[in-house]
């Protein structure tokens, strides 16, 4: 009995210096690289239109791919000093936005001038993709920040739809368009217009049930809107990476497969 | 003092002669018309005649005596003696073709004893002066890289001393310039600039029995990566007989033997032969080259069978590895940074899904693809000039195994950058590899190791960090100041000739001192840096990055890669050879040295690329004050044929290198043939003569002039005087005449 004793002992032991022998792996130097979906408090917009949406999104991104994501994102005003801490903003809502004080106006500038990125989703969207209130002043107001350039739309061929997934469309809670809209500029996209309502899909109550219903697809449109989302996220954090050389090939053969259910 | 008569001085030439003209036809009309007229006094009128006629011209020319004290000066006749090292090249076997220049030199000098003979030297440039005592030429070694006439030719045409009447040439003919396709018209015009005659004499008339490597030339600059064409022209000549000869091209390696780029074989016709090769240099910078033949037996000069050539190998584009561990805002700011770079080309891998991941999607509705881990890190790896590593744990993609060979290529001149993280540097698996031994720092790996301190820190610059060219930039934008960054890599003490440009502000190292976040550091014949933060995307996007714009993250990467390639604009200093390194000479290394380096320690190392293991030759740089010129040149003692590279260290950092190759034949000697055709052309084209050394070197130089010191003109009589005689004797002829019967 003893003896056995002695060998439990001993193999315990031993299990317990292996381990402590390995080297210790490095915590996460706190979560300030990670993807951040950082709500914009601009123009009378409070907070997100769907308050659970941005963490779903970080959840999503972390469970799906290697990228690290905030799953306590963080909310900043245009006016903050701080909209220039990192490189994404994400502003949505349901209402029409109050024309921009000229604080918040600089402060998206000096974001921009930075090479940041602004998601602005149309949350007030109807189930046929037309633009909600929202929708049009913030295409208004991003005017008045960034006067010299126009929304030009982006279609499946563009890096945003192959940076995880190879996507073919744009999907949301709604179906919407097919395409995103974008402010290029300098080659880079920095403002992406969502006429899908996004975070609808996105959003998941506390009980675990999804928030909105997605039209017209149901579960595998949403699937397919997670996947834009990761896309989007995939793209703040590795620029134009797919559109490499050394993807073409590979891209281009998957392209020529039969479109998934 | 000479005495003599002379006319008037205020009487010109051409009046004297028509006054001696005019008196010679009027003697010659009373002897030849008067004298027949005997029976009426013709003697008498004669008589007068001729006095009356000498007296107007005495009156005319009213001669003067001079008194003058006169020397005679031989004219300034210029020799030009081939002082380039192909004089070394032995004669007939025996002694060098130099004693042959010297004797002839001597005897010129001593057949030419009217004429005032300087003696220069020509090499590269402008002539300097030798002495034109007999043997003592010789004295001067034959060391000029050239033998460059033209420049010594215009060298004499744009001095402010006295004009030559006249240059002779002693040469074996093998100029560089002009060279051997010169024209006519083109030897003319050398001697048109002086207007001199040049002679000629040759040193050597037959070739020695010499198979060489004459000229490599290359189509255009060498590119890294890109091939670049050499024509090689191989000769052979002497009575050597090789139809063929097989060539070489090697290049010459600090971490290892000489690498075999290409080989070829030359026909050859008429003793001359070309052969391209296409070599491919990977690694940028200067390049040390091995062009070789095989000898066939009977060859006389070994040491023009081979040639070292050095050649700068520039960058068309820098190419960069980029592998990410998982993308983060920092793998976002490196790549947008890189991208932006039209300098840069890059290849990027970023692990995007680990096996733990869950996308939810068939492989098919993925944009991944395979790691091509292996490829990458065997077969591509010698194309690029950096690997950034960042963020990247080395043992679940496979790149443990290649760490080795990753090693070996930074030590064979690779560049490696690895950036921190969670997966890197000890907690990515790389301490106790081959891999960390060409990081800078040291990694722990002993059991239990810390990977990372997670508290926030701001980095501390070191005094070496301020003082470092490759971050001056950054200093100049944002100062001291720098963002808070999330977290560091734990790294231990730099390794000896590394430098810590930013450190811990509280954490040390096991040895006590703080602890290195930035690095850098030689390995072998690369270099590689070490940055131990996640957080340097803050430069670009943070209340400080508002403020600077950004520019501080482009800044820190500009000199990070820089200095990695060796960009001059953040070395330390900078080394240039002052001319040509000959083997077994002194040469001359000019360091160029920043204003900060005023009061380091510094020397300059110089290790054969081939002898690694043989301790480096040290020259120390003299110290010098702040304020004085940047730039001190240093003698190398005398070195073997071969490739070298020189080292500039300043303290404990890294260091600056230079390659250079040292030859003992070179371009002197890649051509043993005299070339007596262009001398012969040369003296026929400018109004001089050719001859042999072994000739009578009685040279046609010019007539030495006659110079008066003093000088007394007194005249013999007054002019009245002379007047007053001739007005009387023209009165007694007048007078005989009428007596005649003459009018």
């Amino acid at each position: 009995m003893l003896r056995r004793l002695g060998l439990a002992l001993t193999f315990v032991f031993a299990i317990a210096a292996l381990i402590v022998a390995l080297p210790r792996p490095a915590r996460a130097f706190g979560d300030v690289g990670a993807f951040d979906p950082r709500v914009l408090l601009v123009g009378g917009v409070t907070g997100s239109a769907h308050a659970s949406a941005p963490a779903r999104w970080s959840w999503e991104l972390v469970q799906r791919t290697s990228a690290p994501g905030r799953l306590k994102p963080t909310q900043v005003r245009a006016d903050d000093p701080a909209v220039v801490d990192a490189p994404f903003l994400w502003l949505s809502g349901e209402n029409g936005l109050t024309a921009f004080t000229p604080q918040e106006i600089a402060g998206l500038r000096r974001f921009f001038a930075l090479g940041g990125i602004l998601l602005v989703d149309d949350a007030g969207v109807n189930d046929e993709g037309a633009p909600s209130a929202f929708g049009r002043t913030a295409r208004e107001q991003i005017a008045r920040v960034l006067p010299d350039t126009s929304p030009i739309a982006l279609g499946q061929e563009h890096v945003i739809f192959k940076t995880f997934y190879l996507l073919r469309r744009a999907e949301g809670r709604v179906a919407g368009p097919k395409t995103l809209e974008a402010i290029v500029r300098g080659g880079q996209v920095q403002v992406v217009f969502s006429s899908h309502d996004l975070g609808g899909a996105l959003a998941r109550g506390a009980t675990g049930a999804w928030e909105n219903p997605v039209v017209p697809g149901g579960d595998v449109q949403r699937e397919r809107a997670i996947r834009l989302a990761v896309n989007i996220a995939m793209y703040t954090l590795c620029s134009n990476y797919k559109d490499d050389q050394v993807h073409a090939p590979f891209l281009m053969r998957r392209r020529a497969l039969p479109i998934a259910p | 003092m000479h005495t003599r008569l002379a006319v008037n001085g205020d009487l010109p030439v051409w009046a004297t002669i028509l006054a001696c003209a005019l008196a010679l036809l009027s003697l010659g009309v009373l002897l030849a018309y008067e004298l027949r007229r005997r029976e009426r006094g013709g003697p008498m009128i004669v008589v007068t005649g001729l006095l009356a006629v000498v007296a107007l011209l005495a009156a005319v020319a009213r001669p003067v005596r001079i008194a003058a004290r006169e020397s005679v000066i031989g004219a300034k006749v210029i020799v030009l003696a081939d002082m380039s090292r192909s004089m070394a090249l032995p004669q007939n076997g025996k002694s060098p073709r130099a004693d042959v220049r010297d004797t002839a030199v001597g005897e010129v000098a001593k057949k030419a004893k009217e004429a005032r003979l300087h003696v220069l030297g020509f090499g590269d440039g402008i002539p300097s002066p030798l002495t034109t005592k007999p043997g003592e030429a010789a004295s001067r070694p034959s060391n000029a890289p050239r033998s460059d006439l033209t420049s010594a030719l215009r060298a004499l045409g744009a001095s402010a001393e006295e004009r030559p009447q006249a240059i002779v040439v002693v040469s074996d003919g093998r100029l560089d310039d002009p060279g051997e396709d010169a024209s006519k018209e083109q030897l003319q015009a050398l001697g048109r600039d002086l207007k001199v005659p040049i002679h000629t004499v040759a040193t050597t008339s037959a070739s020695p029995p010499d198979a060489s490597v004459r000229r490599v030339s290359a189509a255009g600059a060498a590119v890294a990566h890109v091939q670049l064409p050499l024509k090689v022209e191989v000769g052979c000549a002497g009575g050597l007989s090789c139809d063929e000869l097989t060539v070489t091209a090697r290049e010459l390696r600090e971490d290892g033997p000489p690498a075999l780029l290409a080989t070829g074989l030359s026909h050859l016709k008429d003793g001359k032969g070309t052969v391209d090769l296409a070599v491919t240099l990977d690694r940028a910078g200067a390049r040390i080259l091995e062009i070789a033949i095989t000898p066939p037996s009977g060859d006389t000069i070994p040491e023009n069978d081979r040639r070292l050539l050095t050649f700068n190998v520039a960058r068309e584009r820098v190419r960069v590895l980029h592998v990410a561990g998982r993308p983060t805002s920092d793998v976002r700011a490196l790549r947008q940074w890189l991208k932006s770079d039209a300098s840069v080309d890059v290849v990027a891998f970023f692990i995007l899904r680990t096996q733990s991941d869950t996308p939810n999607a068939r492989q098919e509705d993925l944009s991944l693809i395979p790691f091509p881990v292996d490829e990458l890190f065997t077969e591509h790896l010698p194309s690029f000039d950096a690997v950034v590593l960042q963020d990247f744990d080395a043992q679940p993609y496979g790149l443990e195994r290649h760490l080795p060979q990753l090693a070996r290529y930074v030590k064979a001149g690779g560049g490696l950058i690895m950036v921190g993280g969670q997966n890197s540097f000890v907690a990515g698996g790389y301490a106790n590899t081959p891999l960390a031994e060409v990081l800078p720092v040291t990694l722990d790996g002993s059991p239990g190791a810390t990977a990372a301190d997670v508290a926030a820190v701001i980095p501390a610059w070191t005094d070496d960090g301020r003082a470092a060219p490759l971050l001056s930039p950054l200093h100049d934008i944002v100062g001291e100041e720098l963002p808070t960054m999330p977290g560091t890599n734990v790294l231990g003490d730099v390794r000896p000739g590394g430098l810590v440009l930013w450190a811990h502000p509280t954490r040390t190292t096991k040895s006590g001192a703080p602890m290195p976040i930035l690095a850098i550091g030689d390995q072998g014949d690369g270099r590689s840096i070490a940055l131990g933060l996640d957080g340097a995307w803050q430069l670009e996007f943070s209340q400080l990055g508002a403020r600077t714009s950004g520019r501080g993250y482009g800044a820190l990467w500009d000199g990070l890669l820089g200095w990695l390639m060796r960009d001059p604009r953040f070395e330390p200093g900078q080394l240039e050879l002052v001319s040509p390194c000959v083997a077994e000479t002194q040469a001359l290394l000019r360091v160029r040295l920043p204003s900060t380096s005023a009061a380091k320690d510094m020397t300059v190392e110089v290790r054969r690329l081939d002898k690694q293991d043989v301790p480096p030759i040290r020259v120390e740089v003299p110290r010098r004050e702040s304020s004085s010129s940047s730039a001190v040149e240093i003698s190398l003692p005398p070195l073997e044929a071969g490739g070298y590279t020189a080292r500039l260290k300043l303290g404990a950092g890294p260091t600056t290198r230079r390659d250079f190759a040292c030859e003992s034949g070179g371009d002197e000697w890649a051509d043993s043939r005299p070339d007596r055709d262009r001398l012969r052309t040369l003296a026929s084209a400018t109004g001089g003569s050719f001859h042999d050394a072994t000739d009578d070197l009685s040279l046609p130089l010019p007539k030495p002039a006659v110079v008066s010191a003093e000088r007394h003109v007194v005249p013999l009589a007054p002019s009245w005087a002379w007047s007053l005689a001739a007005a009387i004797f023209l009165g007694v002829h007048w007078f005989a005449r009428r007596r005649s019967g003459l009018t």
